[in-house]
């Protein structure tokens, strides 16, 4: 702490904008592109207050595989599939609003549950390489997914109602609509303040979610997580079981991103069959790395900082793109640019950041070393 | 006696979600409902005419007003379905008020009431039929799938999917 107070107050600042540089960033775009766009205070608010009731559940999911040295959890996708399929069932059962939404939720935890347990347990088998393993595996599920929702339902899986199944009479529409769902969640108990919708519950299910995750930091497996993501080695001698704890992570974080899928699904109103999940992770992961997360670190700030920013950026940068060129499709392209150069430029930093400390490491090593020499 | 402990921990917290789904499947059972002011012919040989106006009122709100001949429909959730009734049988006649509790069948999606037959206290083959949607042209042939992600990384134009706008 002393240590701490003797740095300069520059030099302290420096590091802090250094350590936050993606945030730091994003907040100049936005300063820049925000009076571009020409939109008013309510309504970007009732946007960003809209959007965060819709992704901070998902975005706050990716924290469990983190917690244990996973990295980002690109496999979020699949509890992501897992609920989308409990959604068409519960379309197809005609179970409405709120106790729709409840019936999907518990429907998508066993689908989830599982394909959270096959890439836990395929990430395992490729320690070191989880995001890129976790990533491909969205692609392997995927085909599974379209296999089921394009063939198997209204043919093995029986499917009742013609609304939802494509003419031929068997697979699913490109899209479901779930308008006797819609906004359920975020209507109820919702509160208007200057215009601006205030979904309360769906903020309470997220303050929920917060909760658990500072609660579960402090019991035995959440803590066994965090030794699993700081040493491997050491926790194994430590005597944690790694692959289990590591599995409970993946897990945890894909029935949550089941739950997180519903609560998306209730906001939009309807089902893209066959894209709907295909963004999710990498936006989530977009979001969450704009808000100051690395791969190895993150925490609620990180996840409320990067909704708020990222979403930001996507309401106003097609309005500042058609500003700036006259051409509003401009900026449809510039948004996509952003959103998928942020990752990349997170990354790379994280990496200069992992070598540069691990040089500096290494530099004083040697030092040490000529120092004890000289002696 | 550990393992015994989580597995029946386990065990009931399995069942009670089982059980909160069937809860959520018999109370979220969505039903739409469609009044029908129209007259009964030959019922027994009896004819039941329309009335002059019907306003119907769902969990207080107004969902139709109907003349002679006319249909409005109202959703509900649950099989237990509750209206008022503000009927005017003839011209220029008083308006009565009516409260109706029906009991939904759970396997029906539509369900079609006739508002003459049932207040003039018809059994409920009289009133209640089931709704048929009518036959239309065969839709389009969907491709399904059509501009998703089968590939690696972006799809069509620069990942411009539809979905976008909407993260």
């Amino acid at each position: 702490m002393s240590e701490k107070k003797n740095i300069p107050a520059g030099k302290r600042l420096l590091e802090l904008a250094r350590n936050n540089t993606v945030p730091i960033m994003f907040i100049i775009i936005c300063a820049i592109f925000i009076p571009m766009a020409g939109f008013s205070p309510s309504y970007l608010l009732n946007e960003i207050v809209t959007r965060m009731g819709r992704n901070l559940f998902l975005v706050l999911c990716l924290l469990f595989p983190i917690m244990a040295g996973m990295g980002l959890n690109f496999a979020m996708t699949l509890g992501a599939m897992g609920a989308e399929i409990a959604v068409i069932l519960v379309a197809d059962w005609q179970i409405w609003g709120i106790p729709g939404v409840v019936l999907a939720m518990i429907l998508s935890i066993p689908f989830s549950a599982l394909l959270g347990f096959i890439c836990g347990t395929l990430q395992n088998m490729a320690k070191g390489r989880e995001m890129i393993t976790s990533y491909i595996i969205n692609f392997f599920i995927n085909g599974w997914y379209q296999l089921i929702v394009l063939y198997i339902m209204g043919s093995i899986i029986p499917i009742m109602h013609t609304t939802i199944m494509l003419p031929r009479g068997y697979g699913i529409r490109n899209t479901v609509s779930l308008l006797n769902m819609r906004q359920c969640l975020d209507d109820l108990l919702a509160i208007r303040l200057g215009g601006v919708k205030i979904p309360v519950f769906t903020f309470l299910l997220v303050g929920l979610l917060c909760l658990f995750i500072v609660w579960f930091r402090r019991t035995k497996l959440g803590q066994d997580m965090r030794a699993v993501g700081q040493d491997l080695e050491v926790a194994k001698a430590a005597g944690i079981n790694v692959d289990r704890t590591r599995i409970i992570s993946v897990v945890m974080s894909t029935v949550c991103a089941g739950f997180g899928m519903v609560i998306y699904l209730q906001n939009i109103g309807n089902l893209p069959t066959y894209t709907g999940h295909s963004q999710i992770g990498m936006f989530c992961i977009a979001a969450l790395l704009v808000g100051g997360a690395s791969v190895e670190k993150a925490g609620i700030g990180n996840a409320f900082l990067g909704v708020i920013l990222f979403h930001l950026m996507f309401i106003v940068a097609p309005g500042a793109g058609k500003f700036i060129t006259g051409d509003s499709m401009v900026g449809e392209y510039f948004r996509v640019f952003l959103s998928y150069g942020v990752i990349t430029l997170a990354l790379i930093m994280y990496e200069a950041k992992k070598r540069m400390v691990k040089s500096k490491a290494g530099r004083e090593l040697a030092e040490a070393q000529v120092k004890k020499e000289d002696a | 006696m550990k393992a015994k402990r989580r597995m029946l921990f386990s065990l009931l917290l399995v069942l009670m979600l089982v059980g909160v789904a069937a809860a959520m499947m018999v109370i979220g059972r969505g039903h739409t409902v469609y009044f029908d002011n129209k007259t009964l012919e030959d019922y027994q040989g009896q004819t039941y005419k329309s009335f002059e106006k019907v306003v119907v009122t769902v969990k207080g709100e107004e969902v139709a007003k109907l003349a002679k001949r006319e249909r409005g429909m109202s959703i509900w959730i649950g099989q237990n379905f509750k209206m008022i009734l503000e009927v005017t049988r003839e011209k220029g006649g008083e308006p009565e008020i009516h409260e109706i509790d029906l009991k939904l069948p759970y396997n029906v999606d539509g369900i079609v009431v006739n508002l003459p037959a049932l207040l003039a206290g018809l059994p409920e083959e009289a009133w209640f039929s089931e709704f048929v949607p009518a036959e239309t042209e065969a839709p389009a042939e969907e491709v399904p799938g059509e501009g998703s992600e089968f590939d690696l990384g972006l799809d069509g134009e620069l990942g411009l999917e539809d979905g976008l706008g909407d993260v």
